[in-house]
């Protein structure tokens, strides 16, 4: 190590850059069901498709609250989580999660067309947003992450539920699982999203180039460090590349096979995105100088 | 009220790990767990090289950023600035672990405490020190709560030998800490990150 260079110090007795190692596979699990079951919903809603809609609520409830519950060192005492929704976003989550689920059930009861059906459908989607973006504040609100500390991950937390809604409906609908005429070609609909996500992406990791030294090294980690395999294969190459060419190319004309290809490339992407955001969180050397 | 803080004086430090292995030793800490330790730091190039030591430990942030984001509200703040995690409170989701900008919070894996030094046989002084822990919760540097609170220093300014850790009242503009901070040009570790904590460097 020369003056001008900070090793990556990990848990070792030496001055550097260090990794965060306790948010892995449990929550970016939790992440990545919150956002697919949000996007289901909030599509569904859009679409009028209550069964879909319950669908997707259900994966929030049981997969996003169950990876989350796993993730906790004493998962018997998770009802403590609540406790504190003035300062702490994961006792707001909690709390946006339960008032969701409690919105979108009664939605759900509802008479269709009624004036409540109506008022709780509004208030049902800005509750499927709220979850879908909840989880980018929880990352955002760690300022010892410089990565993780930027306004953008919340609004990539949207593009990534409605992406993962609108792929699993794709899957739903032309995989001839639910029959349901779409109001809106879901085909271009994933396509648009895709690409959408890709500039998100591309943006988001732009704007790390010229940030703080701990966030280029989070960035290098990813694009070249021990985590690029990872990223190039899953998210650029089966997340991104994959999934544009065929929906481009072969889409729902491919038939079921195809669709669910296309999903399940776009899931596999849409997972490691966040657990790969979340493996290359690096904080910054404890005396905050790089150099002495 | 007192705000108990630390200095450290980085002049002094000769990285010997004293402070470690008392704080090991005062809080029982299981296996790969560590409440403070010195970290080592190269600079220059050779043949002129320097190097230098940071003892580091939880710096009892006035702003705690641990304090603000646990959902429980087991990580607290007391009157005389000692931040504390309530074992009985904390439900293991690590978001202190992740918003300390020190990385000065450790979880308390499953098993942890069982498995002790030797491979599952605990040591009668591990069965007795492991007794206050509880797996699956977040532990970190108490400031030796129960010494200060007996008027005595934490285990870690008690042992060095250099003297390079000094423990005081932080508002008391008489006290050593204070007095050598004033002096000498004290400086917060990261201090950009506005979390303002009572553990001040000397260069």
């Amino acid at each position: 190590m020369t003056g001008q260079t900070v090793p990556m110090a990990d848990e070792e007795f030496v001055m550097g850059f260090r990794k965060q190692n306790v948010w892995t596979k449990w929550i970016a699990l939790a992440f990545f069901f919150g956002k697919v079951g949000s996007g289901m919903f909030i599509l569904a809603v859009l679409l009028n498709t209550p069964l879909i809609a319950l669908a997707g609520l259900a994966i929030e409830n049981v997969g996003k609250g169950g990876s989350l519950i796993i993730h906790l060192g004493r998962p018997e005492r998770f009802w403590r989580a609540v406790s504190r929704p003035q300062s702490s976003w994961i006792s707001r989550t909690v709390w946006v999660m339960g008032v969701f689920t409690l919105i979108a059930l009664l939605y759900l009861a509802m008479p269709q067309g009624s004036p409540a059906w109506q008022f709780f459908k509004v208030l049902a989607l800005i509750g499927g947003v709220a979850v879908a973006i909840t989880d980018g504040f929880i990352m955002n609100d760690s300022p010892a992450i410089p990565l993780w500390n930027t306004p953008m991950l919340p609004f990539l937390f949207l593009l990534y539920s409605l992406l993962g809604g609108t792929s699993v409906f794709f899957f739903l609908v032309y995989g001839g699982w639910v029959g349901v005429t779409p109001l809106i070609d879901l085909e271009t609909l994933e396509t648009v999203l895709i690409i959408i996500n890709l500039m998100g992406v591309a943006i988001y990791l732009a704007s790390l180039a010229n940030a703080t030294a701990t966030a280029r090294e989070s960035l290098r980690l990813l694009l070249r460090g021990q985590y690029s395999t990872m990223f190039y294969g899953f998210v650029v190459a089966i997340g991104f590349i994959l999934t544009l060419a065929l929906t481009l190319f072969l889409g729902a004309s491919g038939g079921a096979l195809v669709v669910g290809l296309i999903t399940l490339a776009d899931l596999i992407g849409h997972f490691f995105i966040f657990y790969l955001l979340l493996l290359v969180g690096v904080y910054a050397p404890v005396t905050g100088k790089l150099t002495i | 009220m007192a705000r108990f803080g630390m200095v450290v004086d980085l002049k002094r430090c000769v990285g010997c790990n004293a402070c470690t292995l008392a704080c090991k030793a005062e809080n029982g800490t299981p296996p790969g767990i560590f409440f403070t330790k010195v970290l080592e730091q190269l600079a220059g190039q050779y043949p002129i090289v320097k190097k230098k030591f940071i003892p580091v430990l939880c710096n009892h942030c006035l702003n705690a950023p641990c304090v603000r984001v646990c959902p429980s509200g087991a990580t607290r703040k007391r009157d005389d600035g000692m931040v504390l995690v309530d074992y009985d409170q904390c439900i293991g989701c690590k978001a202190c672990a992740v918003a300390c900008p020190y990385k000065n919070r450790e979880l308390l894996p499953q098993g942890k405490l069982r498995q002790g030094h030797f491979k599952g046989h605990l040591t009668p002084f591990e069965k007795v020190k492991y007794s206050k822990f509880q797996e699956g919760v977040v532990i970190k540097c108490t400031f030796c709560c129960d010494r200060v609170d007996q008027g005595l220093e934490p285990s870690c300014v008690n042992t060095c030998p250099a003297e390079a850790r000094v423990f005081g009242d932080l508002h008391n503009p008489e006290s050593k800490v204070s007095r050598l901070i004033r002096q000498r040009g004290g400086f917060q570790p990261m201090s950009e990150a506005n979390t303002d904590p009572s553990v001040y460097y000397l260069e």
